[in-house]
């Protein structure tokens, strides 16, 4: 049967021809998905790395290593800053380039328009070069994801079946926690076989949230396709130029520190008093502190000080955020929704200081103290003060 | 010196701030009970635009899709940003879309201004979708220089350019700040971090002149307030909405309760006892007590 779209591509990023790890576990990820693809479906679709820069020959193999079959590179020194404009049209261009699909497998060579299936990092750069790069492909991306299932679907849709009963055949669910935590949305891309409007929507789109995958030990025996893809590149595309590029350091630093005292939205009772006492805990501790992400929306006013100093995404900790292996991690009034858990699971020693005991992180802690922060964190004080002066004597 | 058009897209959003947000007791979001605002990260991108107000004259429209109580976010952010129209593209139409259908919608309202639009801003993602995709989609339609995650910017308006900076995280902890210069037009994503500085004392006056002007509006805003359904806008009807939309919510479940990885001892927090014990495992799992 001949079909117009074949393969899953992996927008590769990259600082300098450092690989950020997303792309590694992008790769990952797009590997178990295809070969269990494969087995199901009969079929020999690849995984196709796609790398843009300047001076990246050589580091082009390393993707093979982690999981590609196929690596498409485009070297160019106008492709060396990463700039919307001109990486959307290099990617679409790839995208689209049927000789080169034809070389990923001859076997489709010919029939194939198109990938099937297309994943790019949750980040900075890749969330906005998904949506420009699928507005120009003219089809659908989820953003955020945390679990990719491909299975063939039969539904009845309003607008996109006309309400009759159709089979989408190998169709990439795609699913994001949402924001509140405690809700999974999965979005399809689906083809409109509705005959008012018939339309496809291929490739089948998704930005992933870095740090949620496992990349695969590189295999320095794997081996793999190269292929070099000459863009074309139009001045009217290199408008923006790049002036300078600095690389600061975060001020908020959870690599560092051994303990890490968290809160959450368990302030709320008396939010300003309860920042002062988690501050005064961490400090005790030597730690640094660390958020939720529903506290960096400031869902409380507090003082501006405090404000501005811990509501702040920078330190959010979970998929929004950072990911931490603190050998401490006390987490004060924090629920334990998903995106959270994700980014202190492996936190060494987990205590965890809130009134219900039905909160989910109660299974995700080594201690559960049960008690008001307020009440708590005092007692918690005193005793360390009193344990550190027998430290010290 | 040329004249500067801004415009800015918004969004009405649930308020997620303590006594107006109201959640299920199955831990989602009330939607009935909970009231709604301008989004807070629109609300950032209208403070860009009123920056662009203050030291460059700059014209400022606002424009949002949505519901007929939309209008509330639009009287919002005209406080912020001393706009003088103020856009709704609201049709039951346009429902249900997906970012690719709203981004179409937007980019026919932009295009159909009154004047050529030179600088376009959008918050750095809504508070309920989170996607972020809206605005990049919507500058790529329009054939707009997209910058993304800006945290401040300069005009030069004899030249017709732009110079900003853009924050760009890296997994991990470091981060990349980055000057770019483009010619003008050009679409902006803010920074959540993104701040108007006004440094000298005419910058200042200019503020608080304006501003009041945007308080005086705001009182009135329904005399700004224009409303476009589909057919106004003359969209094409296939692209917007559900036709228009690729995407679709197949499932929305509760996320799964995670099995324990760890077995919690349970320890009640108002015996001082109890509390000893943990400080002493504390401890021990830092090998010795961090010392200041």
């Amino acid at each position: 049967m001949t079909e117009k779209y074949r393969h899953l591509y992996v927008v590769i990023e990259h600082e300098d021809g450092e690989f950020l790890p997303v792309s590694f576990e992008m790769l990952g990820e797009a590997r178990r998905l295809l070969d269990d693809f494969n087995l199901k479906y009969s079929l020999n679709e690849k995984v196709v790395a796609v790398i843009l820069g300047h001076n990246i020959e050589d580091i082009s193999k390393k993707l093979i290593e982690y999981g590609a079959d196929v690596v498409i590179f485009a070297d160019n020194h106008e492709l060396k800053d990463i700039r919307n404009t001109i990486y959307t049209k290099v990617i679409c261009q790839i995208a689209q380039d049927t000789k080169s699909l034809g070389e990923i497998e001859p076997e489709y060579a010919g029939e194939v328009k198109k990938p099937r299936y297309m994943f790019f990092a949750a980040d900075s750069i890749g969330r906005h070069l998904s949506s420009t790069v699928l507005v120009e492909l003219e089809s659908g991306l989820a953003s955020d994801i945390n679990q990719l299932v491909i299975e063939d679907i039969e539904m009845s849709h309003q607008q996109k079946t006309g309400g009759t009963k159709e089979t989408y055949k190998k169709t990439l669910k795609m699913y994001r926690p949402d924001f509140s935590g405690f809700l999974w949305t999965t979005i399809l891309c689906l083809d409109n076989k509705n005959p008012a409007f018939q339309r496809d929507y291929h490739p089948q789109s998704c930005s992933i949230i870095p740090g949620v995958f496992e990349s695969l030990k590189p295999d320095s025996s794997r081996e793999g396709k190269i292929i070099e893809f000459i863009p074309t590149i139009d001045e009217e595309d290199l408008k923006v130029k790049v002036l300078s590029r600095q690389i600061i350091k975060s001020v908020v630093d959870f690599d560092t520190p051994r303990t890490i005292v968290s809160f959450g939205r368990g302030i709320k009772e008396n939010p300003e008093q309860n920042i002062r006492l988690i501050e005064n805990l961490a400090k005790e501790l030597n730690a640094e502190i660390g958020v939720t992400l529903p506290i960096s929306k400031k869902p409380y006013s507090v003082s501006p000080a405090l404000d501005s100093k811990y509501m702040i995404p920078d330190r959010v900790i979970g998929t929004s955020g950072h990911k931490t292996s603190a050998m401490l991690y006390v987490a004060a009034g924090v629920s334990g929704a998903m995106q959270h858990v994700w980014g202190m699971k492996d936190s060494g020693f987990v205590v965890a200081i809130n009134p219900d005991e039905d909160a989910p992180i109660k299974n995700e802690c080594d201690i559960f103290i049960k008690g008001r922060m307020e009440d708590v964190i005092p007692l918690l004080i005193e005793e360390i003060k009193k344990q550190i002066q027998i430290v010290e004597a | 010196m040329g004249t500067l058009n801004i415009s800015v897209i918004i969004k009405l959003e649930p308020d997620f701030s303590e006594g107006n947000v109201s959640y299920n007791p199955d831990g989602t979001l009330n939607r009935a009970e909970t009231k709604n605002t301008l989004g807070p990260h629109s609300g950032i991108a209208a403070q860009a635009a009123f920056f662009g107000r203050v030291m460059y004259d700059a014209k400022v429209f606002i424009v949002t899709m949505g519901p007929p109580i939309a209008d509330l976010a639009l009287q919002q952010a005209q406080q912020i940003s001393d706009a003088e129209e103020l856009h709704l593209y609201s049709d039951r139409l346009f429902a249900g879309a997906d970012t690719l259908g709203t981004a179409e919608v937007l980019r026919v309202g932009i295009e159909k201004m009154p004047h050529k639009m030179d600088i376009v801003f959008s918050g750095h993602r809504a508070s309920d979708g989170e996607t972020g995709q809206t605005g990049p989609q919507t500058a790529w339609k329009l054939g707009f220089t997209f910058l993304g995650n800006v945290i401040s910017y300069s005009v030069d308006l004899e030249t017709r350019t732009i110079r900003a900076k853009r924050l760009i995280s890296l997994q991990g902890s470091s981060n990349v700040v980055e000057e770019v210069e483009a010619p003008l037009p050009v679409f902006i994503s803010i920074d959540p971090t993104y701040k108007s500085n006004y440094d000298t004392i005419s910058q200042r006056l200019a503020f608080e002149k304006y501003q009041k002007e945007a308080i005086q509006r705001a009182q009135n805003f329904k005399d700004y307030l224009k409303v476009f359904n589909a057919k106004e806008l003359g969209v094409d009807e296939t692209l917007v909405g559900l036709p228009g939309s690729p995407t679709i919510v197949y499932k929305v479940e509760r996320l799964p309760k995670s099995t324990a990885t760890r077995r919690a001892e349970v320890i009640d927090g108002t015996d001082p006892e109890q509390i000893r014990k943990v400080v002493t495992k504390m401890k021990e799992a830092l090998s010795a007590m961090v010392i200041k």
